[in-house]
């Protein structure tokens, strides 16, 4: 998979999944649960991403090197 | 050898004119690399406002927020967000469509594009209006203000941006190679970056 708008927007769609989640736990329960919701998401979301760029990363000079 | 060298030198600069070519990353061309950059410094900028923004509410702790007596017209930001969600769809579909090559998929995804980021800017300048408070009312609405105003800039880099390509698509200038349609990828790029951070926008000073 390459660095591309493809690759971005499927980060649209996770954002969007994620943001629907914290709004929803918002509406139904406090803004405090919301927002922790919302803090962890944010980390899992960093972790996820490091790993995502770091792979894809790897893949462009493995297929770079072996071209 | 070192006749050699200095022959080859010569025969190296009767060929080349101008400036030697510029370095570039082997593993990501440099337009898609350029923007890539780019948005992590404008990650870094909001962030900068988040910051701000999160200071005031949680370390200031006014004993509402909003302020007494302010209110945000949370379903017409509800809206809005649905419009800027959309357009990032419109722009996906208009990309997938010229790598299939087709151009009339390309026009009509960056017009539909076009028009949604342009309501959304409509309806936000509309909000700003009707509110009933400035950036001068306290730092509730200076915070309020810089940091949708802030997005609101970037809606209209965008806007301009997707103005180009549209412009250029409708002179034929995109193709299905990937090299042939960068002028559509790399607006694409910053108009998702630009939806992302809207919802985290949405969500942080509207919802929560």
């Amino acid at each position: 998979m390459k660095l591309n708008e493809a690759a971005v927007f499927k980060w649209v769609v996770i954002v969007g999944i994620a943001a629907a989640a914290v709004i929803a736990v918002t509406l139904l329960t406090r803004p405090l649960v919301g927002s922790l919701l919302g803090l962890v998401l944010v980390i899992a979301g960093c972790i996820y991403g490091y790993r995502w760029i770091e792979q894809r990363w790897r893949e462009l000079g493995a297929k770079k090197s072996g071209s | 050898m070192e006749s050699a060298t200095v022959a080859v030198g010569h025969d190296h600069a009767d060929h080349h004119h101008g400036p030697p070519e510029a370095n570039q990353s082997s593993r990501i061309d440099r337009q898609t690399l350029g923007i890539l950059l780019f948005i992590v410094s404008e990650v870094m900028l909001f962030g900068a406002f988040f910051a701000s923004y999160f200071f005031l509410r949680v370390v200031v702790d006014p004993p509402s927020w909003p302020p007494h007596p302010y209110e945000l017209p949370v379903a017409v930001a509800g809206m809005n967000t649905a419009i800027l969600v959309s357009s990032s769809f419109t722009i996906h579909y208009a990309l997938e469509s010229i790598r299939r090559g087709n151009r009339t998929g390309l026009k009509l995804g960056l017009v539909a594009t076009w028009l949604l980021g342009a309501t959304f800017l409509f309806i936000q300048i509309n909000e700003y209006v009707h509110l009933g408070f400035s950036a001068r009312d306290l730092s509730f609405g200076s915070i309020f203000y810089s940091l949708t105003g802030l997005h609101g800039a970037h809606v209209f880099v965008g806007l301009m941006l997707l103005s180009f390509a549209t412009i250029r698509a409708f002179r034929g200038h995109f193709g299905p190679e990937e090299k042939d349609h960068l002028g559509v990828e790399v607006p694409g790029i910053y108009w998702h970056f630009v939806d992302i951070m809207w919802l985290v926008v949405f969500v942080t000073v509207y919802v929560l």
